[in-house]
């Protein structure tokens, strides 16, 4: 919690002919995170290289290419095939070596087969546009062709042109321009050249065929057909053997990603002629886990040595981060992975994102409708989508729904609530975001008691980030840091007891009243004055470049109350819906129903649909990006820094193959 | 002699005329801050796709600078909402 998980730098030394099993067992184990070995030549390192793949790595790579082309024709994804028994890996080893090879042939003559079918089709489609605009001249193919002192030219023009010379010409119109046979005698080609260039003439190759142009488009045509229809049965039979093996080819897939990624592993190890080192961390808790596994593969003659971890170079070299958080809060390290991963060393916001999140997003939607359509629309989308980032981004917008509805029973509203016809009166809001729209309006809103209900949340909200990051500094011994965190608090409350003290505000304590003492300021105000001027100086001693953010203590907090405007418009557009829908098309129309008067209630239900419709997808935008652009701007620039490197331990878990 | 009117005004009409004023100014509040904040968020936001595109780890950094002066309009809001209500 608010820290993650504790990881141990671990060095694992071994002979080379170790290596194997060595390597075999953290596959299996799943829990170390190697640190790539990339300081060779470096002082310090000399003698070591990085390791080369192991016997056989080329081998299974060809295989594995072998199996993604398949796949790929095949169009399947490893991840389709997640429910089915698991195969032991050595029998797909076993099958692999045997009928691999019988597949591929299979599936390789299948595809040959198809593409040749394919540009078959091609060439007839390129025959028969060939052959298309000759079809409206009533001359068999054959006449084109064979004379020796006549010359054919054929070509597309829009008229039929006048030769100067005696020639032979037909011309048929056709869509888009017509087509054109000359005829004429070899002696005549340079003038008959000349008057066609000069009206636009265009050559068209003549066909080397024979028979009429009907007959042979007919004739290219069903060939076209027959080939499709074989492409049809080769489809068909490339399904079949997909269906056959597909669930073999996908643990196939899995069985020799982890044989090559184990075969690999070696280039991101430490060697010389002799021995490796495997650099990296492992969660504390997994340690001694690790430790007896590898001892018990390698028969003991492996070191696995704990190293310190704060070294030298520990800046450089953080461990890797995995989050360590409650059940319900694991959603929500996607959304904070979405700004970036937290350092090791620095308080993980996850917990508290995982509670504000949906507070804030439940202060902004509450309605009881609106979240009620988003928790179903949660609900049904996590069981027809796959996947465990979309299952988590769903899992947020649960909580955030759920909070909507509990907020929505605090506002007393429905869809905008107190619809106008219905006059349906709920109970009486604890507050009241209602609007005075429409004639039935029951309530007026508490604006300013909601805007400063949402600076509060701000000023706790931004209290809650500056006392992380004093506690992020206080690890580090950084005093002077500390010291202008806590000015920065120190400036905001200052800051909010010179207001308590001049002005009387809703929600908040009222110290007007106090006895004035110098200057005007009372008690509270001197107070607040003295912990401003205290706290401009500690971030002074911070950073003297800061001060100029201080105005910034104000306008965050003002950020803050976008918690109860943007709220409050998607409650005039609800009502405004409402009192479009009910009170102007739908109510005075029931009262005498009239042909028109159906009509606009009709148009009314699909207003007030739509209007609905319009209005939850607005607040699920607006709730949703304006509570996490809260906790990105104002929360997390008070503290969190972000960069840490993703915990991803060596190994895979196997969905399809066992050993 | 052309006879000019005398305009009255009842209570009535000055309190109309207020709430229109009132709705102006609101309207403006809004608007006005509307533009501000879209005109910033333009070239900010066509940036932060651009950079997004080369690196995506910087999306959350992106996002956060895009969305920065898009408080101008939520203080718009307010004042707006305070000036109705």
């Amino acid at each position: 919690m608010l820290q993650p998980k504790t990881m141990t730098r671990l060095l694992i030394v071994g002979s080379k002919e170790q290596m194997s099993s060595a390597v075999t067992e953290l596959y299996r184990h799943y829990v170390f995170h190697i640190t790539d070995y990339t300081n060779q030549g470096k002082e310090g390192y000399e003698g070591f290289r990085i390791g080369q793949p192991m016997e056989g790595a080329t081998e299974i790579s060809t295989d594995l290419i072998k199996i993604r082309s398949i796949e790929n024709t095949f169009g399947l994804s490893p991840d389709d095939y997640y429910d089915i028994s698991k195969r032991s890996a050595h029998s797909i080893r076993e099958i692999i070596e045997r009928d691999l090879p019988k597949i591929e042939t299979e599936v390789a003559d299948l595809t040959a087969q198809r593409s040749a079918a394919e540009a078959r089709i091609r060439v007839n489609e390129q025959r028969i546009a060939e052959l298309t605009p000759f079809s409206a001249i009533p001359l068999e193919l054959g006449l084109y062709q064979g004379y020796e002192t006549i010359s054919v030219i054929a070509g597309s023009t829009t008229r039929d042109i006048e030769m100067p010379v005696p020639v032979e010409k037909l011309y048929a119109s056709g869509k888009g321009g017509g087509t054109m046979v000359i005829f004429f005698k070899n002696d005549d080609r340079a003038i008959v050249e000349q008057t066609l260039s000069d009206a636009q003439f265009q050559l068209i190759p003549v066909p080397q065929e024979e028979g009429s142009v009907r007959q042979r488009i007919d004739q290219y045509q069903s060939e076209i057909s027959s080939l499709n229809a074989s492409i049809a049965d080769i489809n068909v039979k490339i399904g079949s053997i997909k269906e056959k093996s597909g669930d073999f080819l996908a643990a196939c897939d899995e069985v020799l990603s982890a044989d090559i990624e184990q075969a690999e592993a070696p280039l991101r190890f430490a060697t010389t002629d002799l021995i490796f080192i495997a650099d990296g961390w492992v969660p504390v808790t997994e340690v001694e886990n690790l430790k007896s596994g590898l001892s018990q593969a390698t028969g003991g003659r492996i070191l696995v040595m704990e190293a310190d971890e704060l070294d030298d170079d520990h800046h450089h070299n953080l461990p890797p981060v995995e989050y360590n958080n409650p059940g319900f809060a694991k959603p929500t390290q996607s959304i904070v992975d979405i700004y970036s991963r937290p350092r090791y060393d620095e308080l993980d916001p996850t917990l508290m994102i995982a509670i504000i999140f949906p507070l804030f997003f439940g202060i902004i939607l509450g309605d009881i409708g609106y979240g009620a359509i988003l928790l179903v629309l949660a609900l049904g989308l996590k069981r027809m989508l796959k996947g465990e980032a979309i299952q988590h981004l769903l899992n947020v917008l649960r909580n955030a729904s759920i909070s909507a509805i509990i907020f929505g029973v605090i506002y007393a509203e429905i869809f905008g609530a107190h619809p106008g016809a219905l006059d349906i009166t709920l109970w009486h809001p604890l507050i009241s975001r209602h609007l005075l729209i429409g004639s039935h309006a029951h309530h007026q809103g508490d604006i300013a008691v909601l805007l400063v209900f949402a600076v509060w949340l701000g000023i706790l909200q931004m209290t809650l980030g500056r006392s992380m990051s004093v506690v992020n500094h206080a690890r580090h011994r950084n005093m002077v840091h500390v010291m202008g965190q806590l000015g920065w608090i120190a400036v905001m409350w200052g800051i909010l007891a010179v207001i308590w003290s001049i002005a009387a505000i809703p929600l908040m304590p009222d110290l007007t009243m106090l006895p004035p003492i110098v200057m005007g300021l009372n008690i509270a105000g001197i107070i607040g004055a003295v912990l401003t001027v205290a706290g401009v100086i500690a971030i002074m001693r911070e950073s003297p470049l800061e001060l100029i953010e201080i105005p910034s203590v104000v306008s965050h907090s003002l950020s803050y109350t976008r918690l109860a405007a943007v709220g409050l418009s998607s409650v005039a557009i609800a009502m405004v819906v409402n009192f479009i829908a009910i009170e102007m098309l739908i109510e005075p129309n029931l009262k005498e129903l009239t042909a028109l008067g159906v009509v606009l209630i009709i148009v009314g239900i699909v207003v007030l649909l739509v209007g609905h419709l319009l209005n939850t997808a607005l607040g699920l935008l607006g709730g949703g990006l304006q509570s996490l652009r809260l906790q990105y701007v104002e929360f997390f620039t008070k503290f969190y820094k972000g960069g840490g490197e993703k915990y991803n331990p060596f190994g895979k878990k196997r969905q399809l193959s066992e050993d | 002699m052309v006879d000019l009117g005398v305009a009255t005004l009842t209570l009535e009409m000055v309190a109309e005329n207020q709430m229109g004023m009132k709705a102006i100014g609101a309207a403006l509040a809004v608007g006005l801050t509307g533009i501000g904040a879209g005109l910033a968020e333009m070239s900010i936001g066509s940036a932060a796709v651009g950079a997004t595109a080369e690196n995506k780890d910087i999306f959350g950094m992106a996002l956060l600078l895009t969305v920065i002066p898009e408080t101008i309009v939520i203080f718009g809001l307010v004042v707006s909402l305070l000036i109705l209500f």
